[in-house]
């Protein structure tokens, strides 16, 4: 929900009849508890005045200590609910690149920010590991990875999904941590999140970029449990408990985390 | 460079300042961006900073950024009820009784914003007969609306 706008927003939708609850773990989220009609289809909506968003996914763009004026790189934007998210914690600010690689979402993404009237962002059609050819350099960074997605919001996941699939995420999901670490700046955030429930594509990435990448785990202060640190009888480095993760229910399953340059103050 | 977004401002009879220097044309399509955007974006990016609109076929399609430009200025606007605001994002026309007010040209043929209750900017139109007269009917024709978001997805 716009973050300027929160009072007068409720107020509007309230009167229209629809009913919202405050999540307890974000402080611009409600819950739709009653419509009678489609949220994304009200004036309010198609104005941008707010967004809809799975609960947890809202989680990674409040990680960011101060974005407001920072250059920030968004590099699996698309469909651009976090991009919005990230502009509006911005106000507008500083700039946001946002990169993906399939047309389609990249266009879905353009339209999501001219409706909620972004002025911040800039768009590239390009793969997140190939980010080093903007020459460019950011404060922070989003890592939303593509990932293997859980059963709690795919009901034919189990059918769908194999282990080589797992797998290749994995692998690419390692890919893309290695050319955006280039391009962090020193002191600079990255904030890696997968709403897969796998540790090949959790614990087990983060275990080793910690250990490949000179990145350390920071803390952070969210909903979720602390992640696991014995995986498949591995055990790996104690910070990773720092990590969160979300487990179906309320929300969607969610892993999340924050980074930082071990070398950094 | 940027004669196709002056004219069609021009319809609302009114002009908007925008500086030349800091939009872009890419593929037929123009952004305003800021300095700190202008040096950042390199010439293949895809969207940039605010969209204003596009040229294509010869014609100019606004975005609803320039609408929300032009509906900040001294410009053509009907203001309509709740109902008719309802119906003019699904892509109606508006009758004369849903307009609660208007401001500006009331001449047939003039474009003119279309806006709701609360001053938000939600499309615009070409008025359809002179809004000081008393025939019914539809009084403005809708040629862009915001349910244009949720059409362009399909």
């Amino acid at each position: 929900m716009n973050v300027e706008k929160t009072a007068t927003i409720l107020q509007r939708l309230q009167s229209i009849g629809i009913t919202l609850e405050r999540i307890s773990f974000l402080d611009h989220g409600y819950w739709v508890c009653e419509s009678n009609f489609s949220v994304g289809a009200t004036s309010e909506y198609l104005l941008g005045l707010y967004s809809i968003q799975e609960a947890a996914a809202q989680i990674p763009v409040t990680l960011f200590t101060e974005s407001e004026d920072k250059t920030v790189l968004d590099a699996c934007a698309a469909p651009g609910g976090k991009t919005v998210q990230l502009a509006d914690s911005m106000r507008n600010t500083g700039a946001i690149i946002a990169l993906d690689i399939r047309k389609q979402r990249v266009t879905a993404l353009a339209n999501q920010l001219e409706r909620c009237r972004v002025k911040n962002t800039v768009v590239y059609f390009l793969d997140a590991r190939q980010v080093s050819e903007l020459k460019a350099s950011f404060d922070r960074i989003l890592l939303d990875m593509p990932c293997s997605g859980n059963f709690a919001a795919d009901k034919n996941w189990f059918k769908r999904r194999t282990i080589n699939d797992v797998k290749r995420n994995a692998a690419l999901q390692r890919e893309i941590m290695t050319e955006t670490v280039k391009v962090l700046n020193d002191n600079g955030e990255i904030v890696y999140s997968t709403c897969s429930l796998e540790p090949e594509e959790n614990e087990l990435n983060i275990d080793w970029a910690v250990r490949n990448l000179s990145l350390q785990v920071e803390e952070i202060n969210c909903h979720g449990q602390e992640a696991l640190t014995n995986v498949f009888g591995k055990y790996l480095d104690s910070s990773i408990e720092k990590c969160r993760r979300i487990w179906p229910g309320q929300t969607q399953g969610f892993f999340v985390c924050k980074l930082k340059r071990r070398n950094a103050a | 460079m940027i004669k196709p977004i002056v004219d069609f401002v021009g319809r609302f009879g009114t002009k908007i300042m925008l500086d030349e220097s800091l939009i872009v044309k890419r593929q037929g399509r123009y952004f305003l961006l800021n300095k700190n955007l202008k040096r950042l974006a390199s010439k293949n990016f895809f969207y940039a900073g605010v969209y204003i609109g596009k040229v294509k076929d010869g014609r100019f399609f606004p975005s609803f950024n320039l609408l929300n430009f032009v509906a900040r200025e001294k410009s053509n606007k009907v203001i309509i009820d709740k109902k008719t605001e309802w119906l003019f994002i699904c892509g109606r026309d508006i009758f004369k009784q849903g307009i609660a007010n208007v401001i500006g040209s009331r001449k047939k043929d003039e474009y003119t914003l279309v806006l709701n209750s609360y001053g938000e900017c939600l499309g615009f139109g070409r008025i359809l007969r002179n809004l000081d007269g008393k025939k019914g009917g539809p009084a403005v024709e809708n040629i862009l609306d915001i349910g244009d978001f949720l059409r362009r997805e399909k």
